[in-house]
């Protein structure tokens, strides 16, 4: 069912329509549709509530995504720097005005809706640097004085979320933007040294900057069982569920860990962990199996876009999705700290659910449009 | 710098390849990682038990789901001889949470809502709310407890708005005796940290859980410490299906142990005795024990002032504590038993059996001009006009100090000592209740033992009239007064009838001591009690209790029934002092006791037998500070001193009371009859609104 179109712009709606990358679109849904499946099951087995909503929302979304994907792809590159600096301005916002829920001040409430700049942040970085690098001479490219901008482009809207404090995404953000300029050259000799002052930073960080709950999110990590029942019960509680369900789980609806609330935030960030209960290790790997195939495939989009903000952008969502998804996964097993990043798609909550679909609105549009040379704006 | 052109659509082709790859390796740890925790389940679950197929975290989930709820065992209930419940386990209504499934953030508020729904007191709130964030997490935390029915029905009802909190019934101790039974009962108490600690430290873990339960409850004095471990009972539990919030979601009814009650206990006492004993003794700060002079049996065993045993039960405060702590009269000091005092002229009883026993023959006389001289000094006689010539009855009746000192040189301080232990003095009786004092009978090797001089001879003169270094318990008074009385059987005291570690009655030794002697201290006796000029006898000669000599049924008459014989007592009375007055004092005015501080005064004793036609009932008592001479009896000589004037009228009440009733010669109640009694209906709430 792949696409694989040669040359030629696509002009009519419908032939843009039948040009879409619909194995995405399809591998999109499929999570979608699992998470409708595991709230579904969190509601201990009623539609009524968050898997009604989960799939409703998602179905509205992926409509305007699909819509969205259809304007010309060079809307992106003119709206990369609004968009970024728009939203490093709502993250200040979020300092001074954000609603704090859960211990943290991530929320701007606009009214009707209240919204995460945060996770607009996620797309946003991408979308800046890709631009920055679309327009940089290539001479300069990988260079350390030209590095400085990004780094600064990374380095402010990370303080500001570490700030909230939401290291999850501070880190999702740093991994995104520096993953953008290792793919648009930058060179070795810079990265090495780099690297190394990145876990001396993290070592100081862990003592000077960190949060105690941050910290002993980590120490947790480290020796999840000296305090099961405080800081380690989430990782305790997910591996029990884990470990015990076997290959095959203990079947749909039943995970007596999940169904009987010991886990923790199982609607959001540890759904996964349900997952694992309730249809075990074969259950686990199925779902891991579509997000690494749409990973591999938002990949194929950006080797195959011919502009370089065309492919920075599409890899940049491409690493951003495998963050979510290896951050994600790797904490509710325990080989990470936990740091509350949900399984996008899946996990109950709006605005992960829009940054991800946003961010594939980009890809989908990128792709649709790679034949396209994009060396200038639209809008000038 | 390098200028070599880097193409960088190729660059960022491999570099996508890189972290593709680099992607597929994470993919790759993680789906390790999962497959290694079910392995690790899996290999653990081989090993262990085949029967269970459990694995590490198999059984995590199923101790998750499962929780073991610990049902603390009813305490084995104490009954008093006759089956008067002394001790008992009832049913108590109360609110606990468990701050960590409340939350932490939530405690305070949560508190407060039970706080305005039970309306406690602004303080108590206030100290539940800090009592509760200092606990551990998953400890249980009690908000309050003794609820009311409407007061229970009340926190039931709101519930569901209050997470983590609980309404449950337990079970309580609760004495109802209140103050009466404090000292020999002791009370119960939740375990301290130091008792979980010596648990912990023996490694174990399982007790200690146990012990932190909050419905465990240990002895902590008298017999509710020293038979913990028969009347404690055995724990059971039950498995509950808990989600995370503890909330209870199903009952697991086949994997329930049922608590095994403690052992019952049935005490020697007499309930309406023991509270004679201690109304009588109301206000006063003494001991008074009465005993079988047959069997051992205790009586009474009662020490003024009392406290509520049930103030200590759900821990009482520190205040309050220290209130009964400070108080002079030391309530909390079991006195029948750990209390030491100088006998007094009551050990002349020992004196005079230790002289005739000797060889002093009862005829024996002595003049008394009110002092004797010895060792170059003068030994008073307390009657300072001395008693003139004065045979062992007299001397007895009369109290005379200088007839005791002259027979006890003839007899000697070992003489003496041994006739003290014979007749229970200075010897640790095990009656199942801790901090019995053994007293102190000085002898030669106890001089020795204590001191490097060689030991005076007139020390002889100081035992003789109780006095120096000798130091008895009320309780050894009362088997002193009742191995004379019985003819010289060594019976020992016992306070549980039947009960752990208890045995058929043995038959008491004989002393090796003349039965002359014996007949005539307690003829003495007779005299101080019931002839006119002994001591006692304002107090003690006409007790207004009559007997038929043909059945020895005991009436009650302010005068003699025809027919009827007198029911007489006999006893001795002791002033044991505590200071001297002092020449600065005599010099400012103080002459007598009275005038002195409280604190200072002398003890006053008493030790009786009854009834004198058949020797029963021995009965000892102290009142702290009793002395005064102020009172003074028509009809006696002289002074009084301050065992006829504070300790004999009590005694005399308590032995009329015992003498009427007689309780040896009733039917006394077995565990098994009274818990037949009890068993069929355990205790239900009175469901229906007042």
């Amino acid at each position: 069912m792949t696409m694989m179109s040669s040359a030629g712009r696509p002009r009519g709606v419908s032939e843009k329509l039948s040009r879409l990358n619909w194995t995405i679109i399809t591998l999109l849904c499929a999570l979608a549709v699992t998470g409708v499946i595991m709230h579904f099951s969190v509601a201990e087995g009623s539609w009524a509530g968050r898997p009604l909503a989960h799939g409703s929302r998602f179905a509205l979304v992926l409509g305007a995504v699909i819509a969205i994907s259809l304007l010309d792809a060079r809307v992106w590159l003119a709206i990369a720097y609004p968009v970024y600096f728009g939203t490093l301005l709502l993250l200040v916002g979020v300092e001074f005005f954000g609603e704090t829920r859960m211990g943290a001040t991530r929320w701007l409430d606009l009214g009707p809706v209240s919204l995460q700049p945060s996770e607009i942040m996620k797309i946003g970085i991408v979308l800046a640097l890709a631009r920055y690098f679309q327009n940089l001479e290539p001479r300069h490219a990988g260079t350390l004085l030209w590095s400085i901008p990004p780094l600064l482009m990374i380095g402010a809207p990370v303080a500001l979320v570490m700030k909230q404090p939401d290291l999850g995404t501070a880190l999702m953000i740093t991994f995104a933007g520096v993953g953008i300029m290792f793919l648009a050259g930058l060179r070795w000799r810079y990265i090495i040294p780099a690297a190394g002052a990145a876990i001396g930073g993290a070592v100081a960080a862990y003592f000077f900057v960190l949060h105690q709950y941050q910290r002993d999110r980590i120490n947790t990590f480290i020796n999840p069982d000296a305090d099961p029942l405080g800081t380690g019960y989430h990782v305790s509680q997910s591996k029990i569920a884990i470990g015990s369900a076997g290959l095959f789980g203990k079947g749909y609806l039943q995970g007596s860990q999940s169904q009987l609330d010991f886990l923790p935030e199982k609607h959001t960030d540890f759904i996964f962990t349900m997952i694992g209960e309730e249809f075990g290790l074969m259950g686990a790997i199925a779902v891991l199996g579509l997000y690494f195939a749409l990973f591999l495939l938002t990949m194929a989009v950006a080797m195959r876009a011919r502009t370089m903000f065309g492919r920075l952008a599409a890899a940049g969502i491409a690493v951003t999705l495998g963050l979510y998804v290896i951050i994600n996964t790797s904490m509710v097993i325990g080989l990470m700290p936990v740091v509350g990043i949900p399984l996008p798609l899946i996990s109950f909550g709006g605005t992960a659910m829009l940054t991800l679909m946003a961010g594939y609105a980009i890809v989908l549009s990128i792709d649709l449009h790679r034949d396209q040379a994009a060396t200038r704006g639209l809008l000038w | 710098m390098s200028t070599a052109k880097r193409d960088l659509h190729s660059v960022f082709s491999r570099r996508a390849l890189l972290v593709s790859g680099g992607a597929t390796v994470m993919m790759g740890a993680i789906v390790s990682r999962l497959a290694y925790l079910q392995a690790e389940n899996a290999a653990t679950s081989f090993a262990r038990e085949r029967r269970f197929g459990a694995g590490v975290y198999d059984e995590g989930a199923r101790d998750n789901r499962f929780d073991q709820r610990i049902i603390a065992p009813p305490r084995g209930v104490l009954y008093d001889r006759f089956g008067e419940a002394l001790a008992v386990t009832s049913p108590d209504y109360r609110v606990t949470l468990v701050p960590e499934q409340v939350g932490r953030k939530n405690l305070e508020k949560v508190i407060a809502q039970v706080g305005e729904i039970l309306a406690m007191q602004p303080e108590t709130v206030a100290r539940k709310t800090r009592e509760a964030l200092a606990a551990k997490q998953s400890d249980v935390v009690i908000i309050r407890q003794g609820l009311r029915w409407d007061e229970f029905s009340a926190i039931n009802v709101r519930l569901p708005e209050l997470p983590g909190v609980r309404a449950e019934s337990s079970l309580v101790r609760r004495y109802p005796q209140d103050i009466a039974f404090a000292h020999p009962i002791g009370y119960v108490q939740k375990p301290n940290q130091r008792e979980i600690d010596t648990v912990l430290a023996a490694g174990d873990q399982r007790r200690a859980v146990y012990l932190r339960n909050p419905d465990v409850r240990v002895g902590k004095s008298g017999l509710e410490a020293s038979l913990e471990n028969d009347i404690h009972g055995e724990a059971g539990w039950r498995m509950v299906e808990v989600n995370a919030a503890g909330r209870v979601v199903n009952e697991l009814g086949g994997e329930t142990r049922d608590p095994k009650p403690g052992r019952g206990v049935v005490l020697t006492i007499d309930a309406e005795v023991q509270r004679a004993a201690m109304e009588r003794m109301a206000g006063l700060s003494g001991a008074c024990v009465v005993m079988d002079v047959l069997t051992g049996d205790l009586i009474a065993m009662a020490s003024s002032p009392g406290f509520n045993p049930n103030e200590f039960v759900n821990g009482i405060s520190t205040a309050r504590f220290k209130e009964l702590n400070e108080d002079p009269y030391k309530p909390l000091f079991h006195k029948a038993v750990t209390g030491a005092y100088s006998p007094g002229s009551t050990f002349k009883i020992c004196t005079g059996i230790a002289a005739l026993d000797a060889g002093v023959p009862t005829s024996y006389r002595v003049n008394c001009p009110g002092y004797f001289p010895f060792g170059g000094r003068n030994f008073h006689c307390w009657q300072r006009k001395g008693h003139g010539s004065v045979d062992m009855h007299a001397a007895m009746k009369g109290s005379c100090d200088c007839y005791f000192y002259q027979v006890a040189l003839r007899a000697g301080q070992q003489s003496l000592a041994d006739h003290a232990r014979m007749l229970g003095l200075g010897v640790k009786y095990d009656i199942g209740v801790p901090s019995v004092s053994p007293g102190v009978v000085p002898d030669k090797a106890w001089w020795e033992s204590k001191r490097r001089d060689p030991m005076p001879a007139g020390i002889v003169l100081n035992t003789a009239i109780g006095q120096g270094d000798l130091l008895a318990s009320p309780l050894q008074l009362a088997v002193m007064m009742a191995r004379v009385a019985n003819g010289g059987l060594e019976v020992k005291p016992r306070l549980v009838r039947e009960g752990p570690g208890v045995g058929p009655l043995e038959k008491p030794r004989q002393l090796p001591i003349n039965q002359e002697a014996l007949k005539a201290v307690l003829f003495g006796c007779f005299g101080v009690a019931s002839e006119p000029g002994g001591t006692s006898y304002r107090s003690t000669g006409n007790l207004g209790l009559w007997y038929d000599p043909a059945t020895n049924a005991v009436t009650e008459s302010p005068t003699q029934p025809p027919g009827l014989l007198q029911v007489q007592m006999g006893g001795k009375t002791g002033t044991a002092q505590v200071r001297a007055i002092t020449a600065a004092e005599r010099a400012r005015g103080v002459k007598s006791n009275n005038k002195l501080e409280w604190r200072m005064r002398d003890h006053a004793l008493y030790v009786c037998y009854g009834p004198v036609h058949k020797p029963r009932y021995a009965c000892a008592i102290v009142i702290e500070h009793g002395g005064s001479d102020e009172v003074r009896f028509p009809g006696t000589a002289g002074y009084i001193g301050g065992g006829s004037a504070a300790a004999a009228p009590i005694a005399a009440d308590v032995m009329r009371l015992v003498m009427l009733k007689d309780p040896s010669s009733r039917a006394v109640a077995s565990v098994r009859s009274l818990e037949a009694r009890n068993d069929p209906t355990p205790q239900k709430p009175d469901r229906s609104p007042a």
